[in-house]
């Protein structure tokens, strides 16, 4: 296992005051900072809902106070990496809803694409602003030692947890002050400014100077309600529900105490098919009837596009080095981690026989769920997998398991090292791309475990990029 | 602002308030509970508390027999009655929640802890010896959050819509709290005028925490009707006389129609009603039947509220 903090068991000198503040804390300052911590989170209400739950529905999401550390050379990797599959991603998403170039040199098998799901056939043909389709990407990645990070997963659609990397920073810049005099550590408070900046940017065909920006949220009772009304205080901007939005004429309105305004950009934090009941799915409350015609007519933007979660489909996932390959003739700067695509005769044969040392993923799933770590699964659960993939193998995927790096975190006596993953939040409006230094740090708090969701029992810790 | 901000900051105020009066309704049936041979009062207390928040069918229906313990709970902790303290903690909560861009981080402080504070307790087994400590928490966050109101929110239009939820409560329910009592204390009409019950008409006082403040208005003299009448009605030095809220009604849809340069059918009908009080005394009240007098004043406010959502929340105009 690959502990972040030290190299050739001696402390890595981005570590050095940080190892150094974090034994010096006498046990009683930990815990009540701990405490302090908890109820600044509580208070300010930075909670997520957990659904089904209609008891408890709130709940915190755990914070250590153990940083996780990443340098200014790191992070130049990283940033260049992340910045490269952004634009990839989105050159992607404008060719499949075109021309189709990448399908006719056969790279990626057709299927794939037009049987998906996610592919959304209204968009074809449709000219997004700018040809951005997705301007907010949540790339997750994984470092398996010293000077290796991979790619895990991409978040197109609306990745969440942006809100807890400023505000982890906001509670360890006011729980601990004086560690942020000693190290030169790089600011993310920036984020919502250059986020709003971005959504300007994305103006639809039909649109007065000044847009109006909406968030677009299901309510209060979804995961990451909070962020969203964070994201909205931070940005200046209403957060609105499909309640508070109509389509009269193809434009789109919000209602007001002073009658009707025309929306023009929509940051919706709602899946495709519930955004418009008339277009999608009939049962959705949460939409807008007629806001995928009113889109459609350039009278309004939505971000990202809809069809847009095909790029991180899991199978699509695989195919990314040739993706970023076929479109900027680059070289992928960070690597994917490898995958067998069990739709793969010979890969699948591979799986099949080596189930106890992969991780096999469900295409479509997210957050930890339908997936099997085959090293820590019942003999029953093994074979259960087995049967699934052999009945429709194009389902699934399957990756060795990794191990992923380790970082401290302040357990009951003592610091102990737990599991990580990195979030950064990539924003692109056109050519222009903007990366805050920072990003969501994701830990496994049960020991050895490889999962950091926090729907599955994961945490959250405040990450520093630093500036030199 | 949205409608649906607007809308909800008014709830939140409404449910706030409404937390508070019946905060207030339970002081004073535990107090009469402490004087001995009162038992008679005592559930006549019970009947008129369930009277006034319309729940009494709801309790029966429910609990059978009128008991202590269980009308405490009903009335604080009950999930299924809608009109319980926690229920209206937990709306003005969930209202503050949708609105989080539209009120400052202490206000929300205050909601919040209120909701989980009452959450701690209702997560117990009730016991009526709680009763005291839980009435003095909602009393002491409720004064912590309209506190938090006026010193941290812009007085803007959202200050308005929280303004405007907490005097159509309160408008509301002091005028049915008279009603109840009306028929309850008074129910010969022959003796209506013979102050023949100075000690439920100063649990009345209570019930409005108007006690001391009917003291000091009128001097330490007896508490009669008609100057109980004049003090919750038409007095405009007491904060819970209807005089008092409905000229801050008038006052912030004024400001409204200031704000947003529009005129508004809710605010003309406030302006009459306001108006009217001006001319308005206790004998004029009493002629034309104190309780025909306050059923049309619900039915007034009832028309204002109509008109301010029609306006305001629904965003129905175009």
């Amino acid at each position: 296992m690959y502990n972040e903090v030290y190299t050739k068991s001696k402390i890595r000198l981005s570590y050095r005051n940080v190892m150094k503040w974090a034994n010096s804390l006498p046990k009683n300052t930990l815990i009540k900072k701990k405490t302090e911590a908890e109820d600044l989170f509580r208070k300010i209400g930075i909670t997520f809902s957990v659904y089904n739950n209609y008891d408890a529905s709130e709940r915190l999401l755990p914070f250590d106070l153990f940083p996780r550390v990443i340098t200014n050379n790191e992070w130049g990797k990283i940033s260049k990496g992340v910045i490269q599959r952004s634009l990839a991603i989105n050159a992607f998403l404008h060719d499949i809803y075109h021309s189709g170039e990448i399908m006719k040199t056969k790279i990626i098998p057709r299927h794939l694409i037009y049987g998906n799901p996610a592919y959304e056939i209204k968009m074809v043909g449709f000219k997004v602003p700018n040809n951005i389709y997705s301007p907010i990407i949540g790339t997750d990645i994984i470092r398996t030692n010293e000077n290796k990070f991979l790619i895990l997963e991409d978040n197109c659609r609306t990745p969440s947890g942006v809100s807890y990397m400023i505000e982890n920073r906001e509670i360890m810049m006011r729980m601990f002050p004086e560690l942020f005099q000693t190290m030169k550590i790089e600011p993310v408070e920036n984020y919502p400014n250059h986020l709003l900046d971005t959504l300007a940017k994305l103006k639809p065909k039909n649109c007065s100077d000044k847009p109006n920006i909406v968030i677009l949220t299901p309510g209060p009772l979804n995961s990451a309600y909070y962020e969203h009304s964070f994201l909205a205080n931070m940005m200046g901007i209403e957060l609105v529900q499909g309640s508070d939005l109509y389509v009269e004429k193809n434009i789109t309105y919000m209602k007001t105490t002073r009658g009707k305004e025309k929306v023009d950009i929509i940051y919706r934090r709602i899946d495709d098919h519930y955004i418009d009941p008339i277009t999608f799915d009939n049962n959705s409350l949460i939409g807008v009837p007629g806001l995928f015609d009113s889109y459609k007519s350039g009278n309004i933007n939505i971000c990202s596009a809809p069809g847009s979660g095909i790029a991180d489909d899991k199978a699509i996932y695989t195919f990314l080095p040739e993706i970023i390959k076929f479109y900027l003739s680059e070289d992928p700067i960070l690597e994917n981690v490898k995958t067998y695509k069990c739709y793969d005769s010979k890969d699948r044969s591979y799986v099949l026989s080596n189930l106890k040392n992969l991780v096999v993923k469900e295409v479509h799933g997210s957050g930890g769920h339908g997936m099997l770590i085959g090293n820590d699964a019942s003999k029953q659960k093994l074979d259960l997998f087995k049967r699934k993939i052999k009945s429709n193998p194009s389902n699934f995927i399957a990756q060795p398991i990794l191990s992923l790096s380790s970082v401290p975190i302040f357990s009951k006596n003592s610091l102990s090292p737990r599991h990580v993953d990195l979030r950064p939040y990539c924003l692109i409006s056109n050519k222009k791309i903007t990366l805050v230094s920072g990003a969501l740090t994701r830990v496994a708090l049960k020991e050895n475990s490889l999962v950091v969701n926090s729907s599955q029992g994961g945490g959250v810790k405040d990450t520093w990029i630093l500036a030199e | 602002m949205l409608s649906k901000t607007a809308e909800n900051l008014y709830w939140a105020a409404r449910y706030i308030e409404r937390a508070d009066s019946i905060a207030r309704l339970l002081e004073v049936a535990y107090r009469i509970h402490l004087i001995p041979n009162a038992t008679t009062s005592y559930n006549n207390e019970w009947d008129s508390i369930l009277q006034t928040l319309r729940i009494k069918e709801e309790y029966l229906e429910k609990n059978k027999v009128i008991k202590k313990e269980k009308i405490e709970f009903f009335l604080l902790f009950d999930l299924e009655n809608q009109s319980s303290i926690f229920n209206c903690i937990n709306r003005a909560r969930e209202n503050a929640k949708m609105v989080r861009t539209a009120i400052t981080l202490e206000v929300w402080d205050a909601i919040n802890i209120t909701y989980h504070d009452l959450e701690t307790y209702s997560k117990k087994k009730y016991n009526s010896k709680d009763l005291p400590e839980i009435i003095d928490l909602v009393k002491k966050q409720v004064n912590l959050i309209r506190g938090t109101i006026l010193n941290t929110q812009l007085v803007n239009d959202s200050y308005d819509f929280l303004s405007l939820g907490t005097h159509f409560e309160r408008a509301d329910f002091t005028a049915r709290i008279i009603d109840v009592k009306y028929f309850i204390l008074l129910p010969n009409s022959e003796l209506i005028g013979k102050d023949y019950d100075n000690f439920q008409w100063s649990l009345l006082l209570r019930a409005v925490s108007s006690f001391r403040g009917f003291k000091w208005a009128y001097g330490n003299s007896d508490i009669g009707y008609y100057k109980i009448i004049d003090f919750l009605i038409l007095n405009m030095m007491c904060p819970r006389s209807l005089f008092y809220s409905i000229e801050k009604i008038d006052h912030h849809l004024k400001r409204l129609k200031k704000f947003y340069k529009k005129k508004s059918k809710a605010e003309e009908l406030a302006n009459t009603l306001h108006a009217n009080f001006n001319k308005l005394t206790v004998n004029n009240i009493l002629d034309s039947g104190l309780h025909e007098f306050l059923e049309r004043f619900i039915i007034d406010l009832s028309e204002i509220y109509g008109q301010l959502e029609s306006k305001y929340f629904l965003g129905a105009e175009k």
